[in-house]
Formats: structure tokens, C-alpha cells, sequence
């Protein structure tokens, strides 16, 4: 195996955990998103030699994940009000993901989205954020301000609390 | 910010990554399976080179054909079924011409299709489609003979693996009927690249005409439009 097979191997087993369940996060489905963060994987291990240059190879792995399936929040937001329920809550039991925090993230734009993923489960800082998105650090922190002030008002004062202990 | 903004903006993010953080995530698949996935992307994206470079001749289908990695030889002349294209067997879709012309297009429920895969597979099986993922495009005008008589849904669909040793479920399945597609037609098909919320719709467009594309299916106000269904 050569230097560059071994280094994405390594790379490969030490971050598709973190990168799954940031996009897990982000689309609401864990065999969704198990699909798209191997597709970003493969394109990753195709461009490897920039890849490993990237600042942050997790976060180039996770916005290629979220851009194979860029346009699924978009819809199943427009369905939600023809629903006349929400139907994340039921579909996801299986994956024990939490029905309300899922809808909470659900009603965020994509770009807020994003940046929740980065900031909560890659630990990036904002200017990496910044980075990775192509816009501004002051945006990011916008974006970031604008995604919990929605995501308080829709998550139960109880689950916050709880969550803060 | 004051201070108690800081800890409300804190909880809110630890209630975030609590709820995903305690779930047990699919372990890593092998990284010869990463690899492959790869590999194949690669070939497909050359095959799809091969496509432009060439332009529209007959040669091409076997660039194609070998763009997919297909076995079998690439057809000669245009597409019919009764020349007996080789099935195309991928993890995301299946196309498959059987006796009497009919072709079953089958998409697996858990894998990312590739609409540009499929129409490519439809055309080798002298199919005329456009394939959209995530969205139903249709013309203003549906053209005869209706839908219902080019396609219908397969009354059995086949079991497709679903991967991470979980058991095989039932694919999409379209019968399509290429023959009665007539000259200036095509079938449009969409689907929703979302496992937890299948649906495939299908039309019949004028080609070349305005598209009009909508994240849902449009089920109205033409009476003569294409089925939808999980």
C-alpha cells in the first residue's frame, strides 16, 4: 500500500464517524446520510492528493456529502404543510433520532444548516467555517445566531435545560 | 450576548449534538468498498467524456456501454428491444429487456441513483427519457398515446440489496413499453433520492418543449398524466 493509500485509510477510519453523524444531523437520516458520506468518501479518496491539502478534509467530506442531497431539506419542508403533519417523526423512529430536534433542524435554511453541522459535531472554529464555505467569518456567525435563535424557539424549554445539565 | 444568552446558546447546541451523538452509527463500511465506489465513479465520468468527444454516432453506445462496465457487447444499431440489449445490473438501478419488448427499470430504495445512469441505460434500450432526481418535470402538452399505455408500475418489484448486511427490499419498479413511444416523445421519469420516502412518477413530455418541473408531482390539471407511487 503506498504512502498516499495509507494516509487515506487512516484518514477514512478516523473520520467517518464524526462525518456521518454530521450529516445525519443535517439530512435527518442515518441510511441517507450513510450513502452520501460514502459517495464524499470515494470522491475524496479519487481527489486525495487535494484533499489532503484542504484545511479541513472533514468538512470538505461533509459539504460533499450534503451537496449529493442538497436538495432533499428543501422538499420535504414544502411537503410538511401538505402533510398536515410531520411526517419526520414517524419516519425516522427507526432511526432513533430525536423527533423534535429533527424538526427543529428541518425548518432551518440549508446554509444554517450547514453551518451547525460544522460548528457542533467537526468542532470547526468560524473562520474555518468561513473557509469551507466561501463566505464571510462575520456571515457565518449570522448564520449561526440566526440557526439558535430559531432552533430555541423550537426545541421545548425542557429538552434545553436538560440538555445544558 | 450577555452571559445568559451564552449558556441559552450553549444548551441549544449541546441539545443538537446530544440527540445525535448518543446514536449508534453505522460502522465504517470496508475501504475496498469506498475504493470501488471510486473506481466506478471514475469510469463513469470517462464513459461520459467518451460521450461528448464523439459525438452523436452509433459508436458511441459501445463507449458507453463501456463506460458503465457492462459485460456484453455494445448493439450495433439503434437500439430496439428486440435486439436483446444486455441487462444493466448496478447497485443503484437495474434495466432489464425481456421477451416482448417490455423493459423494467427497477431503482434500489437506499442507494443515490444517478439520473444521467439511467437515461444513459434507457437510451441503450431505445428508451427516450429524461430522468430528474428530487423533481417531475412534464410540457404542457401530453402527448398521445398517454402514459398508461407506454408504462406502468411492475405489480412485483424485485428485491435490491440494501447494504450493510440489512435485508434486500423492494426496488421501484417500471414496466416501460419503448415501442410505444412515438417519435418526438419522451418519458419523463422523476424520483425522490430519499430511502425513508419513496416515489417515482412518470410522463410523457413533448421533446424539446418548455419544461415545467416541481419538487412534488403535479398531479393535475391534465387527466392523462403519469402514474406516481411508492
Amino acid at each position: 500500500m503506498s504512502h498516499d493509500q495509507t494516509e487515506f485509510a487512516e484518514f477514512f477510519q478516523a473520520s467517518w464517524e464524526p462525518c456521518l453523524r454530521a450529516v445525519v444531523a443535517s439530512t435527518g437520516s442515518v441510511s441517507l446520510a450513510e450513502d452520501q458520506v460514502a459517495e464524499a468518501f470515494a470522491r475524496a479518496w479519487l481527489s486525495w492528493r487535494k484533499v489532503r491539502c484542504h484545511p479541513a478534509p472533514r468538512a470538505w467530506v461533509v459539504r460533499t456529502a450534503l451537496n449529493a442531497g442538497v436538495s432533499w431539506w428543501r422538499r420535504r419542508a414544502r411537503e410538511l404543510p401538505l402533510a398536515g403533519h410531520d411526517p419526520a417523526a414517524s419516519r425516522d423512529a427507526d432511526d432513533g433520532l430525536d423527533a423534535a430536534v429533527l424538526t427543529a433542524l428541518r425548518h432551518l435554511p440549508d446554509r444554517q444548516r450547514e453551518v451547525i453541522a460544522l460548528r457542533v459535531f467537526l468542532d470547526l472554529d468560524t473562520d474555518t467555517i468561513a473557509g469551507q464555505l466561501g463566505i464571510a467569518p462575520a456571515t457565518v456567525r449570522v448564520h449561526l445566531s440566526r440557526a439558535v435563535t430559531t432552533l430555541r424557539c423550537e426545541l421545548s424549554p425542557s429538552q434545553a435545560v436538560e440538555a445544558d445539565r | 450576548m450577555n452571559d445568559h444568552e451564552e449558556l441559552n446558546d450553549s444548551a441549544v447546541l449541546s441539545a443538537v449534538r446530544e440527540s445525535v451523538s448518543g446514536l449508534p452509527m453505522p460502522a465504517a463500511p470496508r475501504l475496498e468498498a469506498i475504493t470501488a465506489r471510486g473506481r466506478a465513479r471514475r469510469r463513469r465520468r470517462l464513459g461520459g467524456l467518451s460521450l461528448a468527444a464523439a459525438g452523436a454516432c452509433a459508436a458511441l453506445v459501445a463507449g458507453l456501454a463501456g463506460g458503465w462496465g457492462s459485460a456484453g457487447p455494445a448493439p450495433q444499431a439503434r437500439p430496439t428491444p428486440q435486439n436483446r440489449v444486455p441487462a444493466i445490473h448496478l447497485a443503484a438501478f437495474s434495466v432489464v429487456t425481456g421477451r416482448g419488448g417490455a423493459t423494467t427499470l427497477t431503482l434500489s430504495p437506499s442507494q443515490v441513483v444517478d439520473p444521467n445512469a439511467v437515461r444513459r441505460a434507457l437510451a441503450e434500450h431505445g428508451i427516450p427519457a429524461l430522468v430528474t432526481a428530487n423533481e417531475f418535470c412534464r410540457t404542457a402538452v401530453q402527448p398521445p398515446p398517454g402514459v398508461g399505455a407506454v408504462a406502468e408500475f411492475s405489480p412485483q418489484p424485485r428485491l435490491v440489496p440494501s447494504g450493510s448486511g440489512r435485508p434486500p427490499r423492494p426496488g421501484l419498479s417500471v414496466v416501460i413499453y419503448g415501442s410505444k413511444i412515438p417519435p418526438g416523445v419522451k418519458l419523463s421519469i422523476g424520483y425522490r433520492q430519499d430511502p425513508a420516502d419513496r416515489e417515482i412518477s412518470f410522463t410523457l413530455i413533448v421533446a424539446g418543449a418548455p419544461l415545467t418541473c416541481t419538487s412534488i408531482p403535479d398531479h393535475g390539471p391534465h387527466p392523462d398524466d403519469g402514474p406516481s407511487g411508492p
